[in-house]
């Protein structure tokens, strides 16, 4: 028997045959659990059904099993098999989500999602007892997106978890959560959680619309929703934007941004989003602004660095020394005077390294860490320059470079940084200055006919938008981003905060208006 | 059809206008009074973009320049004005890929051979035309502010360095106006200032009609404003020089030097260069795609390849440079480019006008 037969099979009288059908369509596998309970007095004649790996032990036992077989021989009169189910239902099934179901394929559903089913002799009606649970991981730190001032609770792999997360930073009533079962195999719940009239309609739809088209057998991690809802297959540049922090993803959704949670990773899909989102921190918002306005110029800084300076150092060293100051273009001279390579090639050497030693840093056991660091650092870094296979020069801008691309805060966007490097290098080594012009324009252009959901990557630079200009290149004061910004939030509640909050002095001081006088005057 | 907003109309407008001109030093046989010159050609042609090249727009705001030809002189007469349009575009296209091919070879790349400049320079604007217009001005939205903020500290600079000596543009207009009219006319005119008739073949993308006429205006005098300026710049920091110098304004930039720190800032300069030009460029390849595609009467993108070869072809039969210039400012602009510019258009509107008074008439007595 297939599951196609099982799709019109509905639960039969016979309680043997129903429990020997769902006992063949999971293979009986050893997991599995049938559970029987019988009242001979009245003919009761039911059993517990579950997978026993995912189900909450304890609570089938206290709350199922339990108070069923304290009902069991304490109603002499119950005589038909709808009776019991109604009396179970009212008395003894304590649990909160209790579902009659009709048909065998549902009842098979339902035990893959960790449900109990609960069947009866002589009734056509099942119950499914949700007793979803197995063993799932605290909430912790965020291990790949670390503030100083923040909360420091990051998601976990349960989405139950995650939504409650969510849910405890964002009270309002407006905020809907529409769940989804994506893959043919693994079925794998995804949440799409926004606040209505906070986000805009279309992209709402939009979400819903490409999430629904996914045709696929297995998603393991929001990469694989990312990969199928993106708006560009080809580009470096991410499209949507994922992140571990719950106060992030409020802060998205705060902003009209729409969350896709799925089921069994802790990265949560945001989008539509901007370029300059990912160069934002969560942080920015916590700490004083002057501060914040401060680092985040360093991170645009930061990723001009990272994507350039090695195509540039190679393009002024190779084309344009007469760029460089005569006392700093000798000291260059005299460092690469053994240098056997090519300014191109020692960079390649040195970056392919690079990239070698931070892959290697992510895989290698814990354990021997620390061997890296010396490695990297005396090995590769000051005994090659004394071989003379590269200049020190070249280390420090590979280090600089290196370093640069740790500071955007976004993993993904650092990504598109280090691959682009690569393209700039070379453009850098075969037409100078030139090259690395041309190739930025094509980026530009690139960015520029890139959408996220419908709103454009550039904004608000082009579309200029200046009134949301406050929260791009410096990071005003609350008070003062009295408005969404309107690339991404939907028109119909775009205020944020009430005016006139700026912080005053007051006229009175504090002490002065404290009226308990002291008594012993 | 795609879309491009007002703010973006106006970073093209600007970033077309300025496109190559600072390079060069405009109205240079004025002498010192060049940059009256070039205020006189700037009020000159405001008038022809009031008078006649917005006016065409006004009548006809839904349709481009080749679909106007098509309306009002028939398919056969249309089709001939379209090619010639093709052939104006292109050849525009050319002389900025050219130019821009040129300067880089003598500023950034001396031993690389010119065709391969030329054909990277072609594969960048090629791109960004098959991108769309959407993308193209939003690229010019972005680089524009860039490029007149470096502009602003390019200007800074050369006065920090004591370059910059006003009385080099004194005294004013003292071989008289006359001198100075015959250089504005035709030739500033026609270069830059009358170039805005590519802006038949765009501005039909432009949402918000209305605003269009203000923005174009408003655009177009502070960009000429900026020439100005940009001129009075050259003229009072290189003084005669300016007139045989080849890019007078990367000329200044070599000389500039601050403490000895910011020196040699010509490879700099060169690449704001290559931001104006290209944008020319990459707008006058554009508008000859648009006609290219009425010709053909195809909408594929695949055309960019064809224009593209076109353009590669037409930007290596110059023989020099010299060559090049000598032939832009002697023959075309006296000759070539004023009917494209005005005659043409003067032409079309003659004959817009006369169609619209006729189905008036025609509408009175049905």
């Amino acid at each position: 028997m297939n599951a196609q037969q099982g799709a019109k099979l509905p639960i039969s009288e016979h309680l043997p045959s129903n429990v020997k059908w769902l006992y063949d369509e999971l293979g009986a596998s050893s997991d599995i659990v049938v559970r029987t309970f019988s009242d001979a007095n009245t003919g009761l004649d039911g059993v517990f059904f579950y997978i026993d790996s995912l189900v909450d032990q304890q609570t089938i036992n206290q709350m199922l099993i339990g108070p069923v077989l304290a009902e069991i021989g304490e109603n002499p009169n119950v005589k038909s098999s709808s009776e019991w189910m109604g009396l179970l239902k009212n008395k003894a099934l304590s649990v909160g989500r209790l579902k009659d179901i009709h048909r065998l394929d549902e009842a098979l559903a339902q035990l893959m999602e960790g449900n109990t089913i609960i069947m009866l002799q002589g009734s056509r009606t099942a119950m499914a007892a949700s007793t979803a649970g197995g063993e799932k991981r605290s909430v912790e730190e965020p291990s790949s997106q670390t503030v100083i001032r923040g909360p420091k609770e990051s998601f976990t792999e349960n989405i139950n978890t995650n939504m409650s997360l969510l849910r405890r930073r964002i009270k309002s009533p407006g905020l809907r959560v529409a769940y989804k079962q994506i893959g043919t195999q693994t079925k794998t719940h995804v949440a799409v959680v926004y606040l209505k009239d906070i986000a805009k309609d279309g992209v709402v739809r939009e979400v819903m619309e490409r999430l629904d088209r996914i045709d696929t057998d297995a998603i393991l991690e929001s990469g694989y929703i990312e990969e199928f809802i993106q708006d560009a297959a080809y580009t470096f540049f991410p499209t949507i934007q994922n992140t571990e922090r719950p106060d992030a993803v409020a802060g998205g959704i705060l902003e009209g941004q729409v969350a896709i949670i799925v089921d069994g990773t802790p990265f949560v899909l945001l989008a539509p989003v901007t370029f300059i989102r990912f160069l934002q921190s969560s942080e920015d918002y916590y700490q004083r602004y002057d501060i914040a306005t401060f680092l985040r110029l360093i991170r645009y800084v930061a990723f001009f660095v990272s994507m350039l300076l090695p195509s540039l150092y190679i393009a002024i060293t190779t084309f344009h020394q007469e760029m460089l100051p005569t006392p700093l273009l000798i000291s260059l001279a005299a460092q690469r005077e053994g240098v056997p390579f090519p300014a191109i090639i020692e960079a390649l050497v040195m970056e392919v390294t690079f990239e070698v030693l931070r892959e290697a840093g992510v895989r290698m056991p814990r354990v021997i860490g620390p061997a890296i660091s010396i490695v990297g650092a005396l090995v590769l870094g000051q005994a090659a320059v004394q071989a003379g296979l590269v200049s020190a020069a070249m280390v420090i801008v590979v280090s600089f470079t290196a370093i640069a691309n740790f500071v955007i805060p976004a993993i993904n966007m650092a990504n598109a940084a280090r691959l682009i490097r690569f393209i700039m290098m070379i453009l850098g080594a075969t037409l100078g200055l030139f090259g690395i012009m041309s190739g930025l324009m094509v980026l530009l252009i690139h960015m520029s006919s890139l959408r996220s959901f419908g709103v454009p990557y550039t904004a608000p630079f082009a579309p200029f938008i200046w009134s949301n200009w406050k929260d791009v290149l410096v990071r005003l004061p609350h008070w003062a981003m009295k408005k969404r910004p309107t690339a991404v939030s939907s028109m119909r509640n775009l205020t944020r905060q009430g005016s006139g909050q700026m912080p005053e002095k007051p006229k009175k001081s504090g002490h002065e208006r404290d009226t308990t006088k002291q008594s012993d005057e | 059809m795609e879309r491009i907003s007002q703010p973006q109309l106006a970073a093209l407008v600007v970033m077309f206008q300025i496109g190559s001109s600072p390079l060069f030093l405009l109205g240079a046989s004025a002498g010192a009074d060049a940059w009256i010159a070039v205020l006189v050609a700037m009020l000159a042609g405001l008038l022809l973009l009031v008078l006649l090249t917005l006016q065409i727009r006004r009548l006809e705001p839904d349709k481009d320049l080749v679909e106007m030809f098509r309306t009002y002189f028939g398919r056969v007469i249309g089709y001939a004005f379209a090619i010639a349009y093709f052939v104006y575009f292109s050849y525009k296209s050319v002389r900025n890929i050219r130019e821009f091919g040129d300067l880089m070879i003598l500023y950034l790349l001396p031993s690389t051979p010119l065709f391969i400049v030329i054909g990277c320079v072609l594969i960048v604007a090629g791109f960004a035309v098959w991108q769309g217009i959407e993308a193209f001005t939003r690229m010019t939205q972005i680089i524009m502010p860039v490029v007149l903020i470096i502009y602003a500290a390019f200007f800074f600079m050369i006065y920090a360095s004591g370059l910059f000596d006003i009385h080099r543009i004194q005294p004013i207009a003292d071989k008289g106006l006359g001198k100075v009219a015959e250089a504005a006319l035709p030739e500033i005119v026609s270069f830059p200032f009358g170039e805005m008739v590519l802006f038949l073949m765009l501005w039909k993308y432009v949402a918000s009609k209305k605003k269009t006429f203000r923005t174009t205006i408003r655009c177009y005098v502070y960009t000429g404003l900026f020439l100005t300026a940009t001129n009075i710049v050259i003229i009072a920091s290189l003084g005669p020089i300016s007139q045989i110098s080849v890019v007078p304004f990367i000329q200044i930039m070599s000389q500039v030097e601050i403490a000895s720190v910011i020196e040699r800032l010509d490879p700099l300069a060169a690449s704001l260069i290559f931001a104006g030009v290209f944008i020319k460029m990459t707008a006058y390849f554009f508008g000859a795609f648009l006609v290219g595609g009425h010709l053909v009467k195809t909408k594929k993108r695949y055309l960019v390849v064809g224009v593209g070869a076109v353009l590669f072809i037409g930007a290596l039969t110059f023989r020099s440079y010299m060559q090049h210039i000598w032939f832009g400012f002697e023959q075309n602009l006296k000759y070539h480019f004023p009917m494209f510019q005005i005659y043409i258009p003067a032409l079309l509107l003659l004959v817009m006008l006369f169609r619209s008074r006729l189905r008036a008439d025609g509408n009175r007595q049905s």
